[in-house]
């Protein structure tokens, strides 16, 4: 697909500017109303959904060059998705974020390169993974969890734990952890060590989409190898490469992929993992995009105009992961769940997403921030999530505001309920 | 004219974030798709755009403008091709960091707003007050503010609650040369809760049957009547639209309406408007809400015919909604209802779960309209003078004849030829139908029709004295040119006004 | 106007009028002058009582051309305002002989009126047809409709206060230039009689197009132009209706329930007056007007519910049920019968002109009002204003009448105050006329609006609003650019000339 086949979508908006909102029926409060991180710090039109869309038509149609504003505009976004659910409200002709997503492709292409994008890319390239960091530490993180290495023995379950957990120290807790207690419910659990390679999402997101490519044939590859039958990530951008960029670029994992949430809430309710202990915290859940409505799953490609399209193909964020955390947190004895007034596949983007937190970390740290008073007003003292960008993101935002709101991978809690000891 | 040195001097009052003169920046702006008769979807490129954050920052804005002869628009949310440049060289100045709701008077009802306050905020925030407001039929994503001082002002609670232009009180205006005006009340120093005087009211120049969009300066504020509001202060409500789920509450009842013909039908709206009942009364056309609910049923179904005149039997119809406030009134409206319909010999359907869940929400927030983008990309309106219920029966009749016309020549979606939208205002004071054409705006031959469409139906208005002229106050000179001889030469005198306080035409009325 | 051109002027008038639609009697001439000490006394040059629109043009493009100043009135019995007193010469356009009901329709509820056609006549020609006037407190017979309607005189019923113009639809007028204008659906397409045969009504009140006329013309004193017909709102005549009185000694008791009533749309007529006016309105002179005063309780509201076409009682039920809950939510009673009073009594008053002397003139012969608008929740802190303004003039404060009149639904209301005097004391007069400006200056000061700024209140009131009297004289050089609309009122007090 290039941009011009999606002329139509682009011709089709009304300016309605739904994008910049939740969805009208959800609209709660003037506070926390909006929708997309981009519109509401930037302000100029441009940055919504309806207006990225405007300025890729305007460059169809000739009207203007690809230009560094262009950039500004395609890459100023998080691609969270949420301008696509409100829009989809009313329209089942347009995929805005599609739309999105061809223009940055069109800017890689074109030479519009974003630097801080560049290097990460030239870091995927030399050692797999969005950090840099070195590919032979990649595995550093399960040391002493005695899990089956893949690349030599076969497991059921292949846990691909991601960049963000691989790598960032603060988080290694959270997913060893989260190991652990699988284990503890008997899983067979596999990883590839320093062998695992980054999912090429972001590479695809911030249009490089032939490195995604390269990731995900390698991805297959390995899974086939290992003979497993599940995939489980604890990373939520993992999971929805897996779950839609990967099938949309052709490629087949051809294993059910599961987010650990998923996983886990079917161990609870397979009483595999008991939640007995008390955890008497009162927090806010945060449906971290790519598991909630970008989690949501390919849904096939639709050639032709987009009026005909049954709705049974169009992925309007309804069919993300939504219920499993939420019913694994209520079942979780003397936890209060307290929800925020954007959730489920109109909630409020970390501002990690869509390469920026590496080209734009103010408007990432903005957008946390604004998620964490969201959260302060619903009187938790903690936010839970199930995302490892999301967890730095707010990590990151709570310290640069002085707040003091504690930030809980929803594994963590599970580990906690299920009396299974920190090390 | 625009110069670097005028671009400068703006950016020196809103700073370099909030100004921008980037073709791509401003082509956003030049999108306007909506509200236009003629094909396309650009309208003039603005020569910048600006995002003032305070009255005072308009008002400079504004006076730059003035004393460099540059052109200007303002627009709140900015929804149509209205909303935009209709020349060149103009400045956008979109309010949109205008965004705070600034009192909510309880106990005289009433709510101060800026530009970008959308109706859905400040809809939340007035029911946590047990308050409400009239939320225009575009639904409630738009500006209230924008509704009540400068566009149109119809919507569904227009029966309990109103028409937008009847429903404001103070107003803070920037006029064309950037000097502020405060109206009523407000500008005597007393407070927001009139708009009127002292002496003659100002509101008369500020805005007709519909205000002169963004062609008389620029509005920074204005006080709005609000309503009480029977329902939960906080409703608790699932899903986004056509999955709505959510209890509704005991006080209010959702009804679908149909009646044998036009006559028995204008002859119910009077009783209705009467007997003082309905919280919302709303015309549902029977076609466009099957094309907008179900696209795809509704395109198997033009192709049968004998569906077709089924669906067309329920076109004389409306969709109301009581909310009461007692028990007892509640007994006693739906009394009524009941007799009335009973003596016009209607049907009643008493609309339950789960359809009452969207029906009653979609209606209270005014969320569902918007699915009418949803058959063909877009619409049109033509016709829509408001007037007494028969005249506007009588437009209803029209309109059914020139869109079937349009219908069989394929040139838009087959609606049955039944969508006149409308409903009651003020308990009766008059009635607004208008006549709604969906279409295709990017299949070539469709794209053409809004302008045809918009010439027969004005014709008509003209011919059999329709109510006035509608919404072909939006086809631009042409439009006044054939209205205006026959509608008290109202063009000339508006020519007047925007000579005096705008002689050199720099706040750009997109239609004149 | 020059005595020359006075001269010519009369001539052309009767050349317009015939010769008896012109007089020139000194005695009559004297009345319409009288300015009352308010405004100084002016100078009619004639009386002119046109007979149609036609009429009206040619008067007022003759007044262009030699220069009349034209100042039209609709009641022939001067009032008490100046609104209609000449300043210095005018001619005085009498419209009180244009009375025709040119229409009136059940089904839409409306009727359209000339300007002499008073509220006795259209309430009994609207009761015949069901259907109801919508009447300020008691109005004088002879009062003209538009007029009061033209002026925002307040109506006695808020819930059918919608916005500011009601109950006043559409207008044909004539401004100052001469030329004829129809606002709101009045405006065309088509003539009236086209309209009505498309089922029209002249029933939207806006516009046309993205102007408002009407809006302009009302409140204006004739300073913008002559009004020959209005389309006007009529309501259902109640099959049933019930009244009740409420009695507190405190307004602070009564405002609670007020705004939860209003909220509710409960009740039709609804008005608050404190003892003295209520005496006054029941009693007829002032003897029996003190006495009743004592009897009663400071403050009464007095409302209606009624039922209409369907299911009237049941109507009247459940409201009455609904009011009675919030009365005993503020601790207050509902009462059929108050000292000299019963609901009949009432309502009967209510629902009719004022026969006779006028109930503010009974005490003492004369009556000075102060009248502005503004929410309920201020109107104790005016009175307090007003007191104090009572004891520096060392007026009797249980003399004074006060009348507050929620509209628009209850968001703000009319607030009055009634100064009886004895119009043949000088003393007295001086001393009253006094008090009204003095007290009116420290009204506006705490906030009270002067919405309706007649005679001395005019320099006051624009006094506060220059932003908004520049934006007027633009109006008036629009619609009168040659300033023949009675010159000198409102904010015009220089001649407007473009
Ligand atoms: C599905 C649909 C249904 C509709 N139904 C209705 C309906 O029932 N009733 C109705 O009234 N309209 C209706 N409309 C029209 C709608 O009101 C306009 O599209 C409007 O533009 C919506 O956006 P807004 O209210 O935010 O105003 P904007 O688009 O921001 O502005 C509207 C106009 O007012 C001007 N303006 C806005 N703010 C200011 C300001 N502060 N100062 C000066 N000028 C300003 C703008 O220049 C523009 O011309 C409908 C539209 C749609 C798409």
């Amino acid at each position: 697909m290039t941009l011009d086949d999606y002329r139509l979508d682009m011709m089709g908006c009304s300016r309605c500017s739904m994008c910049k909102w939740v969805p009208l029926n959800q609209v709660k409060s003037w506070r926390y109303a909006r929708s997309c991180p981009s519109i509401s710090k930037y302000n100029f039109h441009a940055y919504s959904g309806s207006g990225k869309m405007n300025v890729a038509l305007s460059l169809l149609d000739g009207r203007i060059e690809l230009d560094e504003t262009v950039a500004d505009i395609a890459y100023k976004c998080t691609l969270c998705g949420a301008c696509d659910v409100s829009c989809k409200v009313y329209r089942d002709d347009i995929e805005l974020c599609e739309v999105i997503e061809e223009l940055r492709e069109l800017c890689v292409t074109e030479g519009l390169l974003i630097p801080e994008h560049m290097i990460m890319i030239d870091s995927m390239k030399k050692e797999d993974n969005v950090f840099g960091e070195p590919k032979s530490e990649r595995g550093n993180w399960a040391e002493g969890l005695g899990l089956k290495d893949v690349n030599s023995e076969s497991a059921d379950v292949l846990f691909h734990a991601g960049c963000r957990f691989s790598y960032d120290e603060d988080l290694r807790g959270k997913v060893r952890g989260s190991v652990r207690l699988l284990l503890d419910a008997g899983a067979d659990i596999g990883i590839a060590g320093k062998e695992e390679s980054c999912c090429g999402g972001r590479a695809y997101e911030v249009g490089y989409r032939g490195e995604m490519d390269n990731y995900a044939d390698d991805v297959v590859a390995r899974v086939k190898a290992s003979g497993a039958t599940v995939l489980v990530t604890p990373c939520s951008d993992c999971y929805s490469t897996f779950k839609y960029f990967y099938p949309r670029a052709g490629h087949e994992l051809g294993v059910e992929v599961l987010h650990i949430t998923e996983y886990i809430d079917r161990l609870v309710k397979d009483r595999r993992i008991a939640l007995s202990h008390d955890v008497p915290l009162h927090v806010t859940y945060h449906d971290p995009c790519h598991l909630g409505r970008r989690g949501e799953p390919y849904l096939g490609k639709w050639e032709g105009d987009k009026l005909l399209r049954p709705l049974s193909r169009k992925r309007a964020g309804r069919n993300g992961i939504f219920d499993q955390p939420r019913d694994i947190l209520k079942a979780i004895p003397g936890l209060k769940l307290s929800e925020m007034e954007r959730v489920r596949e109109y909630s409020w983007c970390c501002g990690a997403g869509g390469g920026v937190l590496e080209a734009h970390p103010d408007l990432a740290l903005w957008s946390a921030t604004e998620r964490i008073r969201e959260a302060g007003a619903t009187g938790a003292e903690a936010i839970v999530t199930a995302c490892p960008w999301c967890e730095r993101s707010f990590i990151d935002a709570i310290s640069e505001m002085g707040e003091e709101m504690a930030v809980y991978d929803l594994t963590e809690l599970v580990t906690m309920s299920a009396g299974i000891g920190g090390e | 004219m625009m110069t670097d040195d005028v671009y400068r001097e703006m950016e020196s009052v809103v700073g370099e974030e909030n100004i921008s003169r980037e073709p791509a920046i401003l082509d956003s702006y030049a999108f306007q798709p909506f509200h236009r008769a003629e094909p396309g979807s650009w309208i003039h490129r603005p020569a910048a755009v600006v995002l003032p954050g305070s009255t005072g920052e308009v008002q400079q804005i504004v006076k730059i403008c003035h004393r460099n002869k540059v052109s200007y628009k303002a627009h709140s949310t900015g929804w149509g091709a209205h909303s935009g440049p209709g020349k060149e060289g103009v400045i956008q100045i979109d309010l949109r960091r205008m965004d705070r709701i600034l009192e909510i008077d309880e106990e005289n009802m009433y709510v101060v707003v800026e530009p970008y306050a959308i109706c859905a905020q400040v809809q939340a925030e007035l029911m946590k007050r047990g308050l409400n407001l009239h939320i225009i039929g575009a639904g409630s994503s738009t500006s209230p503010l924008a509704a009540c001082t400068s566009h149109m002002g119809m919507g569904f609670t227009g029966v309990s609650m109103g028409y937008s232009g009847r429903s404001v009180l103070g107003v803070e205006w920037v006029l064309p040369d950037g000097e502020l005006l405060r109206l009523g009340s407000l500008g005597s120093g007393s407070g927001w809760f009139c708009g009127d005087g002292p002496g003659p009211s100002l509101r008369g120049i500020m805005r007709g049957w519909a205000g002169y969009d963004g062609g008389l300066g620029v509005f920074t504020g204005v006080a709005i009547k609000t309503f009480h509001w029977p329902g939960p202060r906080e409703p608790e409500v699932e899903g986004l639209l056509f999955d709505t789920k959510t209890e509704v509450p005991d006080n209010f009842k959702v009804f679908l309406c149909y009646f044998p013909d036009y006559e028995r039908w204008a002859d119910a709206y009077y009783r209705i408007g009467e007997a003082e009942i309905a919280y919302i009364m709303s015309k549902n056309p029977i076609g466009a809400m099957i094309w907008a609910f179900t696209p795809h049923l509704m395109r198997k179904i033009t192709d049968m015919p004998a569906i077709k005149t089924a669906l067309k039997a329920a076109q004389h119809g409306c969709h109301v909604m009581i909310a009461a406030n007692s028990p007892g009134d509640l007994d006693y409206q739906v009394k009524t209802l009941k007799r009335i319909i009973e003596e016009t010999e209607g049907v009643l359907i008493d609309v339950k779960p789960p359809f009452e869940s969207m029906l009653w929400w979609s209606g209270v927030r005014v969320s569902a309209v918007q699915a009418i983008f949803r058959p063909g990309g877009t619409f049109f309106v033509g016709l829509g003078g408001d007037e007494a219920v028969d005249n506007t029966m009588l437009q209803a009749k029209f309109g059914e004849k020139i869109k079937q016309d349009f219908i069989d020549r394929g040139l838009i979606y087959d609606d049955l030829a039944d969508v006149m939208w409308g409903g009651l205002y003020e308990q009766g004071l008059f009635n607004h139908q208008e006549e709604i054409m969906i279409f295709n705006a990017r299949d070539p031959r469709q794209a053409k029709a809004p302008e045809e469409f918009a010439k027969a139906c004005a014709r008509t208005a003209v011919e059999e004295h329709l109510g006035g002229i509608g919404f072909a106050l939006f086809g631009g000179e042409k439009m006044h040119d054939l209205f205006s001889p026959v509608t008290s030469d109202y063009y000339k005198w508006e020519k007047k006004i925007k000579e005096t306080w705008d002689p050199d035409d720099l706040s750009n009325q997109t239609f004149r | 106007m020059a005595s020359e051109s006075n001269a010519v002027g009369i001539q052309e008038l009767i050349g317009i009028v015939g010769k008896d639609r012109v007089s020139t009697d000194r005695e009559l001439l004297l009345k319409y002058g009288r300015g009352g000490g308010l405004v100084p006394d002016g100078e009619p040059v004639c009386v002119v009582y046109p007979r149609d629109s036609e009429d009206i043009q040619r008067i007022v493009k003759l007044a262009n051309a030699v220069g009349l100043n034209l100042v039209p009135r609709s009641s022939s019995i001067p009032g008490a305002l100046g609104g209609a007193v000449p300043s210095g010469e005018g001619v005085i356009v009498d419209l009180s002989e244009m009375r025709e009901i040119i229409r009136l329709d059940r089904r839409n509820k409306v009727a359209l009126i000339e300007p002499g056609v008073t509220f006795g006549q259209l309430q009994a020609a609207a009761a015949a047809e069901g259907l109801k006037v919508l009447m300020p407190l008691i109005p004088g017979a002879s009062g003209s409709v538009l007029a009061s309607y033209l002026e925002r005189e307040p109506i006695t019923i808020p819930k059918y206060h919608w916005d500011m113009t009601d109950p006043l639809l559409c207008i044909e007028v004539i401004f100052g230039t001469g030329d004829m204008f129809r606002t709101g659906g009045a405006a065309g397409p088509g003539t009236l009689e086209e309209q009505w045969a498309s089922g029209a009504a002249q029933k939207n009140p806006m516009g046309p197009a993205h102007t408002d006329f009407a809006k302009l013309v009302q409140g204006g004193q004739g300073t913008m132009g002559i009004v020959t017909w209005a389309s006007v709102k009529l309501e259902l005549l109640p099959r049933a209706r019930r009244l009740f009185f409420i009695q507190a000694e405190d307004l602070g008791e009564l405002q609670g329930f007020i705004y939860k009533a209003l909220r509710l749309r409960l009740g039709d007529e609804f008005l608050v007056l404190n003892n003295f006016s209520l005496a006054s309105i029941l009693r007829e002179n002032r003897e029996r007007i003190g006495a009743m005063t004592r009897k009663q309780s400071t403050w009464t509201l007095v409302f209606c519910v009624a039922g209409y076409e369907y299911f009237p009682q049941e109507r009247i039920a459940f409201q009455e049920n609904d009011i009675r809950e919030i009365t005993r939510a503020f601790g207050l009673e509902m009462k059929e019968e108050i000292p000299g009073a019963s609901a009949e009594t009432m309502m009967r008053l209510l629902d009719n002109t004022a026969g006779g002397t006028h109930w503010k003139s009974r005490y003492s012969g004369g009556c000075r009002d102060i009248f502005f608008l503004t929410t309920l929740d201020r109107v104790a802190a005016f009175i307090e204003v007003m007191n104090k303004s009572l004891v520096t003039a060392d007026y009797p404060m249980e003399e004074m009448g006060i009348y507050i009149q929620p509209i628009q639904h209850g968001r703000a209301c009319h607030l009055e105050f009634n100064l009886p005097y004895d119009p043949d004391d000088i003393n007295e007069t001086e001393k009253v006329n006094n008090l009204l400006l003095r007290a009116s200056e420290e009204l506006l000061e705490a906030g009270a609006f002067f919405s309706r700024p007649y005679g001395p209140w005019a320099r006051m009131a624009y006094a506060r609003c220059p932003d908004s009297v520049e934006a007027l004289k633009k109006v008036k050089g629009i619609v009168d650019p040659g300033g023949v609309m009675n010159r000198g009122k409102l904010c015009f007090t220089e001649e407007v000339r473009t």
